[in-house]
């Protein structure tokens, strides 16, 4: 309220500024990335896809936060279906065509779940704060059915799923065994669907979700049907999330029935508020950096990096609301800012 | 004849355990409307501190009079140092309990260790009633629960700490106008619901091995307790929440397993939600 016009004028300028300087950071950042078999190799190799699929978990959560002002606590559940789908599909002796069959099912699994969920909830006009917990109970209900159907997912031993190829027909086949294969194809996905919710969020869907997130009861006011777009942002985010899951169970070998558990599925939500729950770069950044760090200083300090990362979060909540990326943000600003007094 | 009676004893005794569980997530969600995701942390704490305690020779109760102060003083710190600044952010508070949680948990494995630890029961032993053995301690619970819940429905109906909280649940505004001294009143509440969840943590400890998740087991649970139940609907709410969530497992367990009886109780909760989302005692 105490904003002139002048500044406010500034600030959506400094909007605008930052929406391109995020796909052109966006842009260095996947070339930078395009280039670590040749540079670094190894084991970075291996392990730098399953943290872009993280990534690409926390930016569906990063979708329905940033956008839509939803909160979900049950991504991994959809992450872990994605992944059992996946492992199912290609056991199921569909032959060549059962990996991309179980990349579909995950996406279309994910999304049935997330839709009835959300449309069941949305539809009777649930607070936000109740969908976290029946989204917090989905997880819970994923992880016990996961242990239950034990002659379906190996219950608390997990399934093993193989690394799928890429078969075109008559053309052959790329195998993706081997690490840089496997790399070579997650990352272009993975870029392609920041681009892709980039431009989605900047599309009139994107404004519809912000408007809803800002004013809903106007948004109602002026006719549109709230719960709908909501449950189909929810639907595609879980979709996201199930297809990020399907490539991160054949990537990693492996799911098991943690990967739909209440502690995944609320890392997923410190990974997004960490990175900055406005922004898509952010969610992603958030979602590869803190699950690499989580990795890397478990083992270095498994005592403590664990609290180090809840003091964090709660700093973060705490004292910068937009996350690490909201901060990167004002500090350009303030910086692009003094260049143009100076 | 004697299956059901057995049956309906048992499901009585998880009613009360799941209400107790619950009972502090209840005053904190219903009197200062905080969605306390800490809670499951602060029964952790409480079957510490108790666990701590009776293995410095306190005797059992009044370690776990001790471990619900320990627990309400670390409530009252959280609600002074961070809560109270967020009354009017509900979503961040709820994010903010859940840094509680973590915070907690961690220092939880580094003061006590990750493994298993266990309270001897006070009452061991089994209550006959000539058909049926009663465990005399989960028989005891479900008595000291009901006269908690009994005792803070006096305090809310009886007494002018209970008008007070009335008061400004229905027009905070109002009650601030009158003098009331809001801030005081939402840190008692707190730190009361804080007490209450490590009394609570500590009554349970005899009956489960703990560990530093054990609370888990209850946070979703307690939520859909209060929210079935009904929010604020302290007493009449938290029994049949309870009763729904924790006792119709035990009765849907009869016919099929333990783990698709849970399922089948959470998917029950989120019709309820569906249709009723106000809870089932509430009248709005």
């Amino acid at each position: 309220m105490s904003d002139t016009v002048v500044e406010r004028h500034a600030k959506t300028a400094a909007g605008w500024r930052s929406v391109s300087g995020d796909i052109k950071l966006a842009a260095v950042l996947f070339a930078l990335l395009a280039l670590v078999p040749a540079v670094i190799g190894g084991y970075a190799v291996y392990i730098l896809p399953q943290y872009l699929l993280f990534g690409v978990l926390a930016m569906s959560l990063g979708l329905l936060w940033g956008l839509g002002g939803i909160v979900s606590f049950g991504q991994a559940a959809f992450f872990a279906i994605g992944g059992y789908s996946m492992g199912l599909a290609m056991q199921a002796g569909f032959g060549p065509a059962g990996a991309y069959l179980g990349l579909i099912c995950a996406a279309l699994a994910g999304a049935v779940l997330a839709g009835l969920a959300g449309y069941f909830l949305f539809s009777a006009g649930v607070r936000a704060t109740y969908f976290v917990l029946v989204t917090l109970a989905l997880s819970i209900i994923v992880e016990q059915a996961a242990v239950s159907q034990s002659q379906l997912t190996g219950g608390w031993n997990g399934m093993f799923v193989d690394r799928m190829s890429l078969n075109f027909g008559p053309l052959g086949e790329i195998s993706l065994y081997e690490d840089a294969a496997a790399y070579y194809f997650i990352l272009p996905i993975v870029a392609l669907i920041f681009f892709g919710l980039r431009a989605l969020s900047v599309s009139r869907f994107g404004k519809i979700l912000v408007g809803i997130r800002e004013n809903e009861d106007r948004m109602m006011a002026l006719g549109y049907s709230v719960s709908f777009y909501k449950t189909l942002a929810f639907s595609l985010s879980g979709a996201l999330a199930g297809f990020a899951g399907a490539l991160y169970a054949t990537h990693a070998n492996f799911v098991s029935p943690s990967l739909a558990g209440v502690l995944f599925s609320t890392e997923v939500v410190v990974w997004v508020a960490i990175g900055g729950r406005t922004s898509l770069l952010g969610a992603l950044l958030g979602g590869v950096a803190v699950s690499a760090l989580s990795n890397y200083l478990s083992s270095v300090t498994p005592e403590y990096w664990q609290l180090v990362l809840g003091i964090i979060f709660v700093l973060v909540i705490l004292f910068f609301k937009e996350g690490l990326a909201g901060l990167a943000r004002s500090l350009a600003d303030r910086l692009h800012r003094t260049r143009a007094d100076g | 004849m004697q299956t059901a009676i057995s049956v309906a004893i048992d499901a009585t005794l998880i009613t009360m355990v799941f209400a107790l569980a619950a009972f502090g997530l209840a005053i904190i969600y219903g009197l200062v409307g905080v969605i306390n995701l800490g809670h499951g942390a602060m029964l952790t704490l409480g079957a510490y501190f108790t666990w701590a305690a009776v293995n410095a020779e306190v005797p059992f109760f009044l370690a776990v009079i001790l471990a619900g102060l320990g627990v309400g003083l670390i409530g009252l710190l959280f609600e002074h140092l961070v809560i109270r600044h967020f009354y009017d952010r509900p979503f961040d508070t709820l994010l903010l309990t859940w840094g509680f949680f973590l915070i907690s948990t961690e220092l939880v494995k580094i003061v006590f260790g990750s493994s298993f630890r266990n309270v001897p029961s006070p009452l061991p032993g089994a209550l006959d009633l000539g058909f049926y053995e009663v465990p005399a301690y989960r028989a005891f619970i479900a008595v000291l629960t009901l006269a908690l819940l009994a005792g803070a429905a006096l305090v809310f109906f009886k007494t002018n700490l209970g008008i007070k909280i009335r008061a400004l649940i229905q027009n905070q505004e109002m009650a601030g106008l009158l003098g009331l001294n809001i801030a005081m009143t939402y840190k008692l509440v707190f730190g009361f619901g804080a007490f209450m969840a490590g009394l609570a943590g500590g009554l349970i400890a005899p009956m489960l091995s703990i560990d530093p998740y054990i609370g888990n087991i209850f946070l979703v649970r307690s939520f859909f307790v209060v929210i079935v139940g009904g929010i604020g609907q302290l007493l009449s709410g938290t029994l049949l929440g309870s009763f729904f969530i924790g006792g119709s497992e035990t009765i849907i367990a009869l016919f099929s397993s333990q783990v698709v009886a849970q399922m089948a109780v959470f998917l029950l909760a989120i019709v309820i939600l569906r249709f009723r989302p106000q809870g089932l005692m509430s009248e709005r």
